[in-house]
C-alpha cells in the first residue's frame, strides 16, 4: 500500500496522512484517498439502542487469543428462566476459551505483564513485545520449573532493555509479584535460551525519569546528557551500574549548575548506594 | 438603581469567571469534597480469602484520596505538568495522578487483626476541568497564560480527553426526594398517585404510593413485584394501631373516612404479621426464617433509602419511613378530594441540575466499585498463589484510569445514558459560552412532550425564554440567563438541620432529635 511507503512516488517527498486522503507534502500529489474509516459511526442518536461501531477491537498479542474472543453479553430485557440460561451459557462459553494448562498460564501471565507495564506507565507496544518473548519462552519450554511471575517480570525488563526504555531491576521488581531471584532465573534462561540483543544499558536512558524525580531543570538534564556520552566514550562506566552512572552524571551536572542536591538523594532515586555514585562522580570531575 | 449600575451589575456576569461559573463550583466540590464522600461509602474492600478452613481473612480499608494536578508521563519515564494547550496539540488528557492510602488488613477470627501493608498508593488518572482549582493554569495572569499558549479570553469549564475538548452537558432532572402528587387512569378509571424518587449515594428507587379505585392505598417499590398494600407496609415498619396511622395520615374527617375503609380491608394487624405476610411476597416458596430475613432486608435496603442516615438506628428509620408513607397518603387522598392540584412537574421548583461536578461523582463511584472489584480479583489470586499481598502490586491504575476517561470520551455514561460530553462548539467565540451554559432534558425528543417543552413561568430569570434549538430539540435543550444563579447541596446536613431547628422548625412529634422531613411543598 502506498501509505506504508511514507515517501512520495513522485518527488520522494514527505506523506502526510490525515483522517481521509494521504498527500505529499512537497509536490502536493494526493497519494491515496478514500481510506476506510475504521472508527465509530459519527451520528449518534440518544434513543438509539444499537451499537454504532462498524468494527470490533483491533487484533492484539498481548491476549492469549489475540483479541479475536466471542464474549457472550448482558442484557437487562431478558428476565427469569431465559436470565439464568445466558448465564449458564455464558460460564460454559468462559470455561471452553481456555483449554490447556499452558493456555491458562499464558492468561495468567499476560495478565501479569499487564500490571507490570500499567505499574512502570510503559507504552503499549512494549506490552505487547513482552507478551511475544514471553510466548516464546513458553514455546522454548523454558518454563517448567520456574515461576510465572518471574518470566512475566522478566519479559518486561528484557523488553524495556532491548527498546532502549530500560527500567531498572529494583523498579520492575517493585511493580511485580516476583522476588529478586524468580526475575533473575527467569532472565537468565531467557538470555540464554532465547539470545536476547541487549548491550550494556547506555546511563542516558535513566536521565529522563532520574531528572523528573529529583525535580532538576531541563538544562542540568542536558548538561547531564553530555556527560553521559563522555562516560561512554571514555569508558568511565565499565564495569559499574549504569543507573548508579546515570545519578552520578545528574548529580555533577547539578553541582556544577549549583543545584541544591545531595549524593545521598541522587543515589536513592536510581536504587544505588551513595559510594557507587561517588566513585563515577570523581573520575568525572577528575 | 440607575442604568449605570445596571450595566455594570451585567457586566460582572459576563466577566470571564462568571460565566462557567456553575461548572467550576461544581467541580471543585467534587474535587474537594465529593471524592471522598465517594470513598467513604464504600471505606472498605472485602475479599473472599478466609473462607476456607484456616485462612484468615483479609480485607482492604480505603482512607484519604488526593489528586494532585495535571502532569504527562513521558515513553522514557520522567513526568512533567501538563498545560493545556499541550495536551490540546499532543493529543493527551489532561489528567491528575489520584493518591489514595489502601491498608492490607489480615486477620480479625483466632488471630489479632494485624496491617499487612499500608501506603498511599497511584489509583489512577482523573481527567481535570481547565479553569479548575487543580488546573494547572488557575490563577495565571494573562500574561503568564499568553506565555503558555492559552488564551486569556477562554473561559474554561471543560475537559480535554485525547486532545478535544469536552463539556459535559448540564442535565436538568426531576427533583429526588420529594412526594409528586398527580393523577393517572389505570383501566379506565381515575386515580391518585403519589411518587418519590428516593435517592442517596447514586442508588435511585422510585416508591410509588397508589390510592385505587376501590379507595385501597398500595404502594410499590423495588425489588417486590406488584403492590403492597398500604397499611400492610406501615405495620411492618412499626406503625401498629389503627388509631395511630389514622391520626399520622390526617385529621381530616373525610380522609379518617377513607382512611378507616383502609383499615377495615387490612389483611394484618401486628406488626409481625405483617412482616411475616410481605416475607411471603418477597421471597414466596422459601423458608419461614428466610422470608423473615429477606422482608427485613427489603424494608431496610430499597424501601426509600434516602431516609437513611449515618449514625441513626434502623429503628427510628423504620418509623421515619411509616411517617414518609403516610404523607404519600394524605397527598392521594388530598388530590382525591380537589384539597389540593396535582403538582406540576415542569415546576422549577421540582427540577434539580445535575451539573459536571455531579455527573463527575456518578462516574468515580463507578469507577471505584470497579476498581474495588480488580483489587478483590488480585487479591485473591496472589493469595491463591501464595504470593506476599502488598497495595502496590494488587492496585491496576488503568482500570479506574479507564472507566473516567472513556465515558468523557464518549458521551456514555453510567446508567445507559448517552450524549453527556460533546465537542467544545469552537466556530465562534459565542458558540463556546453558549454551549458551557446549555441544559438539556432527558425526556426523549422523538415524543411529543408539548408540556415539557413549553416555556414555564418559572424558568422567568433562569433560563433564556428564547434560546433553544428548532426542530426536534426544540424546548428540550435550553440556555441560561446570563444572570442565573445556581445554588449548590449543603455539605453537611447534619448542620443544615441544626440551624433550621434554631430557626424554629419542629421536627415530627413522637421522635426527637432525630431527622427532619424534607419538606414537600
Amino acid at each position: 500500500m502506498a501509505a506504508t511507503t511514507q515517501t512520495c512516488p513522485e518527488c520522494s517527498g514527505r506523506l502526510q496522512a490525515d483522517d481521509c486522503e494521504t498527500v505529499c507534502a512537497e509536490c502536493g500529489l494526493v497519494v491515496e484517498e478514500h481510506n476506510i474509516d475504521p472508527g465509530p459511526e459519527w451520528r449518534s442518536f440518544a434513543d438509539d439502542e444499537t451499537n454504532p461501531e462498524r468494527t470490533g477491537a483491533p487484533l492484539t498479542r498481548s491476549r492469549h487469543d489475540r483479541g479475536l474472543s466471542t464474549e457472550i453479553g448482558r442484557s437487562t430485557r431478558l428476565k427469569g428462566r431465559k436470565r439464568r440460561r445466558m448465564a449458564r451459557l455464558r460460564r460454559q462459553h468462559k470455561r471452553t476459551q481456555i483449554a490447556t494448562k499452558a493456555e491458562r498460564n499464558r492468561v495468567y501471565a499476560f495478565n501479569e505483564i499487564d500490571n507490570v507495564v500499567t505499574a512502570l506507565s510503559l507504552p503499549e507496544d512494549i506490552q505487547e513485545r513482552a507478551c511475544v518473548l514471553f510466548e516464546s519462552a513458553q514455546d522454548e519450554g523454558l518454563l517448567q520449573g520456574r515461576s510465572l511471575e518471574g518470566f512475566a517480570a522478566a519479559a518486561v525488563y528484557a523488553t524495556c532493555r532491548t527498546a532502549t526504555v530500560s527500567r531498572t531491576l529494583p523498579e520492575v521488581i517493585g511493580a511485580a509479584r516476583a522476588s529478586r531471584e524468580e526475575l533473575d532465573v527467569a532472565y537468565d534462561a531467557m538470555n540464554r535460551e532465547l539470545g536476547l540483543p541487549t548491550g550494556p544499558i547506555h546511563p542516558r536512558e535513566y536521565l529522563a525519569r532520574f531528572a523528573s524525580k529529583l525535580d532538576l531543570s531541563q538544562a542540568v538534564e542536558r548538561r547531564a546528557r553530555e556527560l553521559a556520552e563522555r562516560v561512554r566514550e571514555e569508558g568511565i562506566d565499565n564495569g559499574r551500574n549504569p543507573s548508579g552512572v546515570a545519578a552520578a552524571c545528574l548529580y555533577t551536572a547539578a553541582m556544577e549548575a549549583d543545584c541544591d542536591l545531595t549524593q545521598a538523594e541522587a543515589a536513592d532515586v536510581a536504587d544505588v548506594t551513595p559510594v557507587t555514585l561517588r566513585s563515577t562522580y570523581y573520575d568525572l570531575t577528575e | 438603581m440607575d442604568i449605570e449600575d445596571k450595566r455594570d451589575i451585567s457586566r460582572e456576569y459576563f466577566s470571564r469567571e462568571r460565566l462557567a461559573e456553575h461548572h467550576f463550583r461544581s467541580f471543585n466540590a467534587f474535587l474537594g469534597r465529593g471524592m471522598q464522600e465517594v470513598v467513604d461509602e464504600k471505606a472498605t474492600i472485602e475479599t473472599d480469602i478466609g473462607d476456607k478452613e484456616g485462612e484468615e481473612p483479609v480485607y482492604v480499608e480505603l482512607g484519604d484520596v488526593r489528586v494532585v494536578t495535571p502532569r504527562v508521563r513521558e515513553a522514557d519515564g520522567s513526568e512533567e505538568l501538563l498545560y493545556p494547550q499541550e495536551a490540546r496539540l499532543r493529543n493527551i488528557t489532561y489528567a491528575a495522578p489520584v493518591f489514595m492510602e489502601m491498608a492490607i488488613i489480615k486477620g480479625g477470627e483466632e488471630e489479632e487483626e494485624r496491617v499487612v501493608d499500608q501506603t498511599e498508593t497511584k489509583i489512577g488518572r482523573m481527567p481535570i476541568m481547565v479553569g479548575s482549582e487543580k488546573c494547572n493554569i488557575a490563577g495565571f495572569t494573562d500574561e503568564e497564560l499568553i506565555d503558555i499558549g492559552e488564551d486569556p479570553a477562554d473561559p474554561g469549564g471543560y475537559f480535554i480527553v485525547n486532545g478535544s475538548e469536552r463539556v459535559l452537558m448540564t442535565s436538568e432532572d426531576l427533583a429526588p426526594n420529594k412526594i409528586l402528587a398527580e393523577t393517572d387512569t389505570k383501566y379506565g378509571d381515575q386515580i391518585e398517585v403519589a411518587k418519590t424518587f428516593s435517592q442517596r449515594r447514586g442508588y435511585r428507587a422510585l416508591v410509588l404510593c397508589e390510592r385505587t379505585r376501590d379507595g385501597l392505598l398500595e404502594v410499590s417499590f423495588p425489588s417486590v413485584s406488584g403492590s403492597v398494600n398500604f397499611v400492610t407496609l406501615v405495620r411492618a415498619l412499626g406503625l401498629e394501631s389503627d388509631e395511630e396511622i389514622v391520626h399520622r395520615v390526617s385529621d381530616d374527617p373525610e380522609i379518617v373516612k377513607f382512611m378507616l375503609e383502609n383499615l377495615e380491608a387490612a389483611e394484618v394487624q401486628t406488626t409481625e404479621g405483617a412482616i411475616e405476610s410481605l416475607g411471603q411476597r418477597v421471597a414466596s416458596g422459601q423458608g419461614k426464617n428466610y422470608q423473615l430475613k429477606r422482608a427485613n432486608y427489603v424494608i431496610d435496603r430499597y424501601l426509600l433509602p434516602h431516609l437513611h442516615e449515618e449514625g441513626v438506628d434502623e429503628e427510628d428509620v423504620r418509623i421515619n419511613k411509616a411517617y414518609y408513607l403516610c404523607r404519600m397518603a394524605e397527598a392521594c387522598f388530598e388530590l382525591a378530594l380537589d384539597r389540593r392540584e396535582a403538582d406540576d412537574k415542569d415546576h422549577y421548583a421540582n427540577k434539580r441540575l445535575k451539573v459536571s461536578g455531579d455527573l463527575m461523582k456518578d462516574l468515580f463511584r463507578t469507577a471505584l466499585n470497579k476498581l474495588a472489584r480488580d483489587v478483590k480479583y488480585q487479591l485473591e489470586r496472589a493469595n491463591m498463589r501464595n504470593r506476599q499481598l502488598s497495595v502496590s502490586t494488587v492496585v491496576r491504575s488503568d482500570v479506574l484510569t479507564e472507566r473516567l476517561e472513556h465515558p468523557i470520551a464518549t458521551g456514555n455514561w453510567v446508567g445507559g445514558r448517552s450524549g453527556v460530553s460533546q465537542l467544545v462548539d469552537r466556530t465562534d467565540y459565542m458558540g463556546v459560552l453558549s454551549h458551557l451554559r446549555r441544559l438539556r432534558s432527558p425526556l426523549s425528543r422523538s415524543q411529543p412532550h408539548f408540556e415539557a417543552r413549553d416555556l414555564h413561568a418559572t424558568q422567568w430569570g433562569r433560563i433564556c425564554p428564547s434560546e433553544t434549538p428548532e426542530g426536534p430539540n426544540c424546548g428540550l435543550v435550553k440556555n441560561f440567563a446570563q444572570a442565573m444563579e445556581l445554588s449548590q447541596n449543603v455539605a453537611d446536613e447534619q448542620e443544615l438541620k441544626q440551624e433550621l431547628a434554631q430557626m424554629g422548625v419542629e421536627g415530627i412529634p413522637g421522635i426527637e432529635s432525630v431527622e427532619q422531613q424534607p419538606a414537600d411543598d
